[in-house]
């Protein structure tokens, strides 16, 4: 061991993951080393006071202005993601009442024409409206845990398919 | 009485805790963009200064990380601190920021680091200087000092500086900011403090000269 390789190596022994042998070789170089003595403390010094620096203060007219246009960006934001969800919500409730009007008047493709048969036998929630509009029914309102079932039907048809005939 | 009027600061409060603060954001609450604001625009502005040292710059930086967290709020995954993703969406923004310019002259950290013999040895004594410093803790004069040194360490050492010496993230948190190895981490912050301490020995010294 000598200055230089002490050097190195002041990191690893100051934070105390370095391997024993490695650190009995160093205490021995600086026990016999008045250079390396003091170069750990100055160095160990400069590692401790360095943590008063303060990083620079937000002048308050900034901070100010920054707030403003923080709340200001952040309300642009979300009312652009709010129109957004609205107008994915409306398609959403459009297709699932074409859906249904498909379902009615038995225009379906057929893979939708099965998944429709048999959900209906097996979904609780949706079995009883389901068989309901069999028999014709047109619903005032689709409720909405139903929208979101028959909703899944539309992503599960293979690409290229038409969900139902026009 | 005292609750009452405390009563506003509430959900304030509840806001504290990362998860609720996200989820609220994600919900557009007025509040929780408050709350991001008052727990961050500090750290951020005080790191974009760090890095870009120059007013105008680090207030633009900031904006930049106060949108980016709105855009990606929904993305967060929260395997990693909340302050860390933060952090290192102010990174990010900065460099940018530094790429478009042109980089100012920094000192050359080579001319700070200490020299050796063939051997091995240092080529002069070192002397130990740590005790008057210690003394000194609390001076103003020393610490502007000490700003101004670490605002010469170019770039690529001074965040890893702050980021770790200053703000006291462990090695690992560094390296997760910076997409660093902690290898990269721990040696880039042994220069700085290397360059640190040659700096203020110099000053020292002249100290005792002048
Ligand atoms: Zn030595
Ligand atoms: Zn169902």
């Amino acid at each position: 061991m000598n200055c230089k390789e002490l050097v190195y190596l002041l990191g690893e022994y100051l934070d105390g993951s370095m391997e024993e042998h490695l650190r009995k070789d160093l205490d021995g170089h600086i026990a016999m080393c008045d250079s390396c003595t003091n170069f750990l403390n100055t160095y160990d010094t400069t590692r401790i006071i360095c943590r008063q620096v303060q990083l620079s203060e937000i002048p308050e007219e900034f901070r100010e202005r920054l707030r403003t246009f923080v709340v200001a960006k952040a309300k642009e934001h979300h009312q652009g993601i709010e129109k957004y969800r609205r107008m994915a919500a409306e398609e959403q409730r459009r297709q699932v009442e074409e859906l249904l009007r498909a379902f009615r008047e038995g225009r379906l493709s057929s893979s939708l024409s099965l998944l429709f048969d048999t959900h209906r036998d097996r979904c609780e929630t949706c079995g009883e409206f389901l068989r309901a509009q069999n028999g014709g029914a047109v619903p005032e309102t689709i409720p909405r845990d139903i929208e979101e079932h028959l909703a899944e039907f539309l992503e599960a048809i293979p690409a290229g398919e038409e969900p139902f005939r026009t | 009485m005292a609750e009452s009027k405390q009563g506003k600061r509430m959900p304030a409060e509840r806001l504290l805790d990362d998860d609720v603060l996200l989820e609220e954001l994600r919900k557009g609450s007025p509040e929780a963009v408050e709350a991001l604001f008052d727990r961050f625009h500090g750290k951020i502005y005080g790191l974009a200064m760090s890095i870009l040292k120059n007013e105008s710059d680090a207030e633009e930086a900031t904006q930049d990380v106060f949108l980016t967290v709105f855009q990606k709020a929904h993305t967060f995954k929260g395997n990693s601190a909340l302050y860390s993703w933060i952090y290192r969406i102010c990174v990010n923004a900065c460099l940018m920021r530094l790429r478009g310019k042109r980089r100012q002259e920094t000192v050359s950290i080579e001319e700070f680091m200490p020299v050796f013999t063939e051997d091995g040895m240092h080529t002069s004594p070192v002397e130990d200087w740590s005790k008057e410093v210690e003394r000194k803790m609390l001076d103003k004069e020393l610490g502007r000092v000490i700003k101004k040194f670490t605002d010469e360490l170019s770039e690529k050492y001074r965040v890893v500086f702050v980021l770790s010496d200053v703000e006291g993230m462990s090695n690992e948190e560094t390296a997760q900011i910076l997409g660093l190895t902690v290898p990269a981490v721990k040696s880039r912050l042994h220069r700085a403090r290397l360059f640190l301490r040659e700096q203020l020995s110099r000053y020292l010294q002249e100290g005792k000269t002048a």
